[in-house]
């Protein structure tokens, strides 16, 4: 077999085939979009309060302001101490020139730009304690108390484990909606395939007699069914794609989606979108030329 | 075999290998239908044979094994030295590529010219363009249609039809040619047309086994006659009749 004009043959009579009966395809087609598009929607919300949870769970800690210019040594041991603290993963010191980076790029984040006039600024030294688990915030907190070198504590707690059921709930009924809009597609295109196996029947009957393999006879049904997938799947890249400018800030602002995790996003969604397309199309094409044509001896 | 053959077949001393053999070939359907029962054939490269035989005997279940459409129930067929009860189901293809079938109802593509049709059988089995532009012509040329080449099946005759069918069962140059009442649906002349064009076929040196219920023709052409009755070969005559004639 000659594989250029084996995949030539199958990319022609796939396209031809997929155009024959153009109700039935579009109606596939559309199903694809619908479903993909419900994919992205989900993808996009779970993402979002992927985003919303890690920023929470990053915040949840406890963070001690520390009296100005303390000397290293007593820093370190107070570091030293602070980590030995039970229910403490991590303990980091930042110091007054740190905390201004971050305000400068917390306000580039948001597009601004820090503009302090030339006058001189100084923030506070701190210690920014991370918890193995928000309970015990109140015992570190009691800890930091004790110590003169601490002048002030802030404790960051929410009720963590409800978001995280919220988000699991979500994700749950998600994807079991996905699944059913899911299992209608690959009935629509098991369907499409259906009918046009059964429309060509003629030619598949003299494609058997003269000596067709079975993957000249087979291969342009399962194409017709991934390029109903692939459409479906760049028409639903072309509306994320414009739907994505504004929901970009949302992402940011809301869900505290960092900046360049926001823009990777649309890539990364995209190929997604494509693959499943392509996935339900070869599925669901492949699946019914198996039922369809499995007689061809 | 059976003893309503007055004349038991005897396999024939053969100057070249047999291009369809049947050994002890039978065929029950899995509803009980006994189709073929301990058939024996042998049919020499070039032969020109009539499978004649009434309605139900068992001629389109003989031409189902010999392109593999079916396998035996019991014996041994092999067509053109490969033997179908052991080939693989990818084997299949290239089989049916050493042989041309036509049928009473002739199959045409009704969207595609008579150029089309004939180019279809090369394309689906991968051949280039330039082997299609090369063999199609030559094909229709054979069988009288170069002028018609661009027609549509509707637009043609009966005649013309089966001879576009005729044009596309030969494009693999295959051993054998299955005629499968071939002259069904034509009037005697266009019919006798027909013949003449399979004749020519078979002096090619192309096998020609043809299927029918004509028994003006078979009478005329005196050729090699297996005659099928409820499934049983009860005769295998050179130069015979439609009827047996003793």
């Amino acid at each position: 077999m000659r594989p250029f004009r084996f995949i030539a043959f199958a990319v022609v009579r796939a396209w031809q085939g997929f155009w024959r009966n153009a109700m039935m395809s579009l109606a596939a087609t559309s199903t694809v979009v619908l479903m993909l598009v419900l994919l992205s929607g989900l993808l996009i919300v779970l993402a979002g309060l992927d985003s919303g949870l890690h920023y929470i769970e990053s915040k949840v800690g406890v963070t001690a302001r520390l009296q100005d210019s303390l000397p290293q040594p007593q820093l370190d041991t107070l570091l030293a101490d602070i980590r030995a603290l039970p229910g403490v993963s991590r303990a980091d010191y930042i110091s007054p020139d740190d905390a201004l980076n971050r305000l400068k790029e917390f306000y580039q984040e948001q597009g601004q730009t820090l503009d302090l006039g030339g006058a001189p600024i100084s923030l506070y030294a701190s210690v920014e304690i991370s918890l193995t688990d928000p309970n015990f915030a109140e015992s570190v907190q009691s800890a930091l108390g004790e110590r003169p070198e601490v002048e002030r504590i802030t404790t960051r707690q929410v009720d963590y484990a409800k978001l995280l059921s919220i988000v699991g709930y979500v994700r749950t009924v998600g994807f079991i909606a996905l699944a059913l809009v899911g299992l209608t597609v690959l009935f629509m295109i098991v369907n499409m395939i259906r009918i046009a196996v059964y429309s060509r029947s003629g030619e598949i009957e003299i494609m058997r007699l003269v000596g067709a393999s079975d993957s000249f006879i087979r291969w342009p049904f399962i194409l017709e069914g991934i390029l109903c997938g692939v459409i479906g799947a760049v028409v639903t890249i072309i509306l994320v794609a414009v739907a994505w400018e504004p929901i970009k800030p949302i992402m940011v602002r809301v869900f505290q989606m960092p900046t360049a995790v926001s823009t990777d996003f649309l890539a990364v969604l995209s190929a997604v979108i494509l693959g499943v397309g392509l996935g339900v199309g070869a599925v669901g094409s492949w699946i019914s030329v198996r039922a369809n044509l499995s007689s061809a001896t | 075999m059976t003893d309503t053959l007055q004349r038991p077949y005897v396999a024939r001393p053969e100057a070249v290998d047999p291009v369809i053999s049947m050994v002890d070939v039978g065929m029950t359907y899995p509803n009980g239908k006994v189709a073929l029962v301990d058939v024996n054939v042998s049919i020499p490269e070039g032969d020109f044979v009539f499978l004649v035989g009434p309605s139900g005997a068992g001629k389109s279940t003989f031409i189902r094994l010999l392109i593999r459409e079916q396998l035996p129930t019991t014996g041994r067929v092999v067509v053109a030295g490969r033997d179908l009860s052991t080939m693989r189901r990818g084997q299949v293809p290239s089989l049916r590529r050493r042989i041309g079938i036509v049928f009473q109802d002739f199959r045409l593509l009704p969207a595609k010219t008579v150029y089309e049709n004939v180019a279809f059988a090369l394309e689906v089995t991968g051949a280039t363009n330039g082997e299609i532009r090369r063999r199609v012509p030559r094909l229709l040329n054979l069988v009288g249609l170069h002028e018609h080449d661009d027609h549509l099946p509707a637009q043609l005759s009966g005649g013309e039809q089966q001879r576009t069918a005729i044009a596309r069962a030969l494009v693999h140059d295959p051993a054998m040619l299955i005629a499968d009442e071939p002259t069904g649906n034509l009037d005697p002349v266009t019919s006798w047309d027909l013949i003449q064009l399979l004749i020519q076929i078979n002096a090619m040196g192309t096998t020609v086994l043809m299927a029918t219920h004509n028994q003006e023709i078979v009478n005329a052409m005196r050729r090699r006659v297996l005659a099928l009755e409820h499934g049983t070969l009860v005769r295998d005559e050179s130069s015979a009749a439609y009827e047996r004639e003793y």
